[in-house]
């Protein structure tokens, strides 16, 4: 019996092995592909990589970078800011304020810049938005305390829509410019710019002369803190990100406008 | 014998990537056993990160994804060239995406839509529900149309192209510096 199952054992390996070389048996479809794939491994992959170029940018041979000193200067400025400022002071917040209250208190940041969606999807003609965050904000600001809480998310799963005046404007075909950093806040274009400044007379969060009735601070030092207190807020339930995003840099400066411009530019598309 | 009956038979079964009408149900399943790794405390941060790139390796292909990320200095390499870059970005990009899953260790992840681009190209969304953010990603597929199976050729976060970036940023390099230059600083 033993035997038996030796010389069966024999037979399959042989039959295996010279399969390819002897008798010309026609291979299966399975094993045609493990063939194929395992010649795709061996040598070159067969995928011609002219194949994929018209889906990815071409290099361009000069970009528009008026700025780029200054833009390099102010990245390394805001590198070390985040690095030595922010991200310390967040940290120690962070350690002080349980993660629940910092996630509401982004939450409510989020809830009172509501004007500024609104506005935004509605230039933009996206009423099903206009509705949707109508929607969210009253339910909101009342069920979800002043926005604390986001159960028009968490239960009724009526989706955000941010828009801001920098993506109107892209919408209607306005070309970003060039690249500017702002300190501070970060990656920024002359389009997008001219979009914070208008999107400031819609926020409640920042003052502005002869609407103060509307804005929650009277004065710019006020509107300072809010502002701090929403980079610090925000900044603790994310540390990291931005030092694991560093690590896929060989040159910082491009490196961050060439995500920040796409980032935009997919914002803008949606 | 029969042990190597059924070894025969297992290796003939196995596939190394995906069919198209399964590239949804393997990627929800893959995600998911990531996540589950992710959460598993276990398990040490190092022994997380090798399983999770052991569960992704076979679906993502780093050699198209190196190549693109070149794209036309690629064909003025040489052999040895290609193949030492293409070894030094695959570890790039298994660090670079470990380094990420590290910051998104407890979040819920939902799969969806599926979109037929072309005949040979699939993307697939999934969004990452994070603390206070949902943040979009598109694995973006192409068809290796001689074997029949489906590979991811870049990945898109929040709408910014992995392959892409690594792309401009390659050539912006070469510029100016060698290739010897751009294989030491990364």
């Amino acid at each position: 019996m033993k035997f038996l199952k030796s010389i069966l054992f024999f037979l399959i390996i042989s039959v295996l092995i010279f399969q390819g070389c002897t008798t010309k048996v026609p291979l299966t479809p399975q094993q045609n592909q493990q063939k194929e794939i395992l010649s795709n491994s061996i040598e070159e992959s067969t995928t011609d990589s002219t194949e994929f170029d018209s889906e990815f940018e071409e290099e361009k041979e000069s970009i528009v970078d008026p700025l780029s000193g200054y833009n390099s200067f102010m990245t390394s400025f805001n590198d070390i800011f985040i690095t030595y400022a922010l991200n310390p002071v967040s940290e120690a917040y962070g350690y002080v304020i349980p993660q629940p209250i910092r996630i509401g208190i982004s939450n409510a940041f989020h809830n009172i810049q509501f004007p500024i969606r609104f506005v935004n999807n509605l230039l933009q003609g996206k009423f099903q938005n206009v509705s949707d965050e109508t929607e969210r904000f009253i339910v909101n600001s009342t069920v979800g305390l002043a926005g604390l809480m986001d159960p028009a998310q968490e239960y009724m799963h009526i989706p955000k829509h941010n828009e801001d005046f920098g993506q109107t404007l892209g919408y209607y075909g306005v070309g970003s410019g060039f690249h500017i950093v702002l300190p501070f806040f970060g990656p920024s274009n002359v389009r997008d710019f001219i979009g914070i400044s208008v999107d400031a007379y819609a926020s409640p969060l920042v003052n502005i002369r002869g609407l103060e009735n509307y804005k929650i601070p009277n004065n710019f030092a006020q509107s300072t803190v809010i502002v701090a207190g929403y980079l610090i807020n925000k900044n603790s339930l994310e540390l990291g990100q931005y030092e694991s995003l560093k690590k896929d840099a060989l040159e910082l400066y491009p490196f961050l406008r060439d995500i920040y411009e796409q980032k935009r530019t997919a914002d803008i598309e949606e | 014998m029969l042990k190597a009956l059924l070894i025969i038979l297992s290796l003939s079964i196995t596939s190394h990537a995906i069919v198209e009408s399964q590239i949804q149900q393997v990627m929800d399943k893959k995600v998911h056993q990531v996540l589950n790794i992710l959460k598993n405390k276990a398990l040490s941060q190092k022994q997380k990160e090798k399983k999770s790139i052991s569960v992704m390796n076979s679906i993502f292909d780093y050699k198209t994804m190196a190549k693109i990320s070149l794209g036309k200095k690629w064909k003025k390499l040489s052999a040895t060239e290609k193949k030492q870059f293409t070894k030094v970005f695959e570890k790039k990009i298994k660090h670079s995406y470990v380094d990420k899953l590290r910051l998104y260790n407890n979040q819920r992840v939902i799969s969806k839509k599926l979109k037929k681009v072309k005949p040979t190209r699939i993307t697939l969304e999934n969004q990452i529900i994070g603390k206070t953010d949902t943040y979009k990603v598109v694995y973006l597929f192409y068809k290796d149309k001689k074997a029949n199976q489906w590979y991811i050729y870049d990945v898109r976060l929040s709408g910014v192209s992995i392959i892409q970036t690594y792309r401009k940023q390659f050539s912006s390099f070469l510029k100016t510096k060698s290739f010897q230059a751009l294989l030491k600083s990364l």
